[in-house]
């Protein structure tokens, strides 16, 4: 997903002086070509998150759109409040890149696990918070981050994401992306994790019991049309690389209480039981309860079969 | 107006009011006809707090009406406590939080350095925002960049919240920090009209302006006193007050 991000921003930068691409130091191998083809639109401001983001909200005031690239949770936690002032309360055009969702740096130790960033950005006012599922969505999704002028979190995985889209989507601002339809009911995911959605989803069509399948990548804006139609027809389950407190599963659960529409849901997110467990991915996601199984044992006590 | 709305840091306000009068009375290139014009000097006032400072000279170059100020911290009026851009003609950025006016400002001189776009950036600290990491993360970022359309005018009253800024952090030697961040540091009597207007001239650096200030100028019972970094002046301070200025200037 990092390459695909950082190639579509050097297409598009290519086109438009007006973009830039400032990182705090990261990015070694993956904003190479961005620096060396197009050294007038780049700056690496050093290792301080803070001051870069302050200058990266300045920069943005002067009529830029300005994308701040760094991993895990140092371009959203360690700026927050640089990002509440300067970037949203100001409404500058920034967008907040962050490389590492979920536990893609897992065996670098929990300060690389990104598990509370779509939690403080959402609460953020003025802020889209937008996160693809596999490079194709990235690449759709930088497109539209550079035509929109507001300020934006994208959340993005690593590298070597399998494509979870076979073909070519589209994608419209504030819509799911629905892979396939199922009359059982609705899973949701949000980020990489989409692969263990896939693949639960396969195995309950096996057994008897498909599911719609869809990505969420706009989780500051849901698909209210969506989900009010998902929840008359059955049970909803929710999958995210991320704590299930502020998350994908928790804005979902406050637009149907809000709207007072009875359903059915449950939430799958990372535990957290051992926030200092190291690990691959797939182990860490493993041992959160991040599982097709789980997904099928969701699905299982809902729909009661 | 500090006193009707029961507000803090009138000191502060005492302390700055000179610079901003110099940098808005010509110094900067910034009026009401031209504030959204691409290169029109910035100023950014980082020290938050000295707001009514601000809006009041901001008032006086007619940026928006006077009677303004009378709703200062009153509900729903534009003029909050704390620096407020939303609204206000001639303020660049919302400020409050200590620290933040700095990287913001770098990043406008860098963006016209970027683009050959003419116009200056000034941003006006408090001494004790020296403690903020942003600060000398800035101040580093600025000389690398060669940021020589940047000035930062501390003000420098020796004060913060809950006391000297020698007892609770030392910033001196203060001009040495920044010269050795690659800055020209200039040291001035930050209530000379004159001095000020010349410490802002152009260098091939960016230049830190020292400025030294008394906290509470002009104010008998409020000058060098801690104090009224908080307190809200009452009717009959505010008699005393206004009669000390009259006097004064």
């Amino acid at each position: 997903m990092r390459d695909t991000f950082a190639q579509t921003l050097f297409e598009e930068a290519k086109k438009d002086k007006n973009i830039i691409l400032m990182t705090g130091d990261l990015g070694f191998g993956v904003l190479d070509r961005f620096q060396q083809e197009l050294p007038n639109q780049f700056i690496n401001s050093g290792v301080n998150e803070q001051s870069l983001m302050g200058m990266a909200a300045g920069i943005a005031s002067t009529g830029k759109r300005v994308f701040v690239y760094s991993i895990g949770n140092f371009p959203t936690l360690r700026c927050l409040e640089q990002i509440r002032n300067d970037v949203c309360l100001m409404n500058n055009s920034v967008v907040v890149v962050s490389v590492g969702a979920g536990y893609a740096y897992g065996p670098q130790g929990y300060t690389h696990h990104a598990l509370e960033d779509i939690a403080v950005m959402r609460a953020l006012p003025n802020m889209q918070v937008i996160v693809p599922a596999d490079p194709i969505e990235t690449r759709i999704l930088t497109q539209l981050l550079v035509k929109s002028k507001l300020p934006s979190y994208l959340r993005l995985g690593r590298s070597n994401e399998k494509n979870i889209h076979l073909k070519d989507i589209n994608i419209k601002q504030g819509k799911f992306i629905e892979i396939e339809k199922g009359k059982f009911g609705t899973l949701i995911f949000s980020g990489s994790i989409g692969d263990i959605a896939l693949e639960a989803a396969a195995n309950l069509k096996l057994i008897g019991y498909p599911v719609s399948i869809v990505s969420c990548p706009f989780i500051s804006n849901l698909d209210h049309e969506y989900l009010v139609v998902a929840a008359a027809k059955g049970p909803i389950v929710t999958i995210e690389e991320h704590s299930s407190r502020g998350g994908l599963g928790s804005s979902i659960l406050e637009f149907l209480s809000f709207a007072k529409i009875t359903s059915s849901l449950a939430i799958i997110a990372a535990e957290q039981k051992n926030p200092s467990q190291v690990g691959s991915q797939e182990f860490l996601r493993k041992s959160n309860g991040l599982s097709s199984e789980r997904i099928i044992e969701k699905f299982r006590a809902l729909l009661e079969f | 107006m500090t006193s009707a709305a029961n507000a803090s840091h009138v000191a502060s306000a005492l302390s700055v009011i000179d610079i901003l009068s110099v940098l808005y009375t010509g110094t900067a290139v910034i009026t009401p006809e031209n504030t959204e014009a691409a290169d029109r000097d910035i100023v950014i006032l980082s020290k938050g707090h000295a707001a009514s400072a601000l809006y009041t000279v901001l008032a006086l170059q007619e940026f928006f009406p006077m009677d303004w100020l009378q709703n200062y911290c009153q509900d729903d009026a534009s003029l909050g406590g704390h620096v407020t851009s939303k609204g206000v003609p001639g303020v660049e950025l919302s400020t409050g939080s200590l620290g933040h006016g700095l990287p913001y400002g770098v990043g406008i001189a860098m963006a016209r350095k970027m683009t050959g776009t003419a116009g200056r950036v000034f941003v006006v600290m408090s001494d004790g925002e020296c403690d903020e990491g942003t600060t000398w993360e800035s101040a580093m970022i600025a000389n690398h960049h060669n940021l020589d359309n940047l000035v930062v005018i501390v003000d420098r009253n020796r004060i913060q919240s809950l006391t000297f800024t020698e007892d609770t952090l030392k910033l001196e030697p203060f001009a040495n920090k920044w010269e050795a961040f690659g800055w020209e540091a200039r040291v001035v009597n930050g209530h000379d009209y004159n001095e000020l207007t010349l410490a802002v001239t152009k260098s091939n650096s960016p230049v830190c302006v020292i400025a030294e200030t008394t906290k509470g100028k002009g104010v008998g019972f409020m000058e060098n006193s801690i104090l009224w970094h908080y307190k809200s002046p009452s009717g009959s301070d505010v008699e005393k007050a206004f009669f000390q200025l009259s006097e004064n200037y």
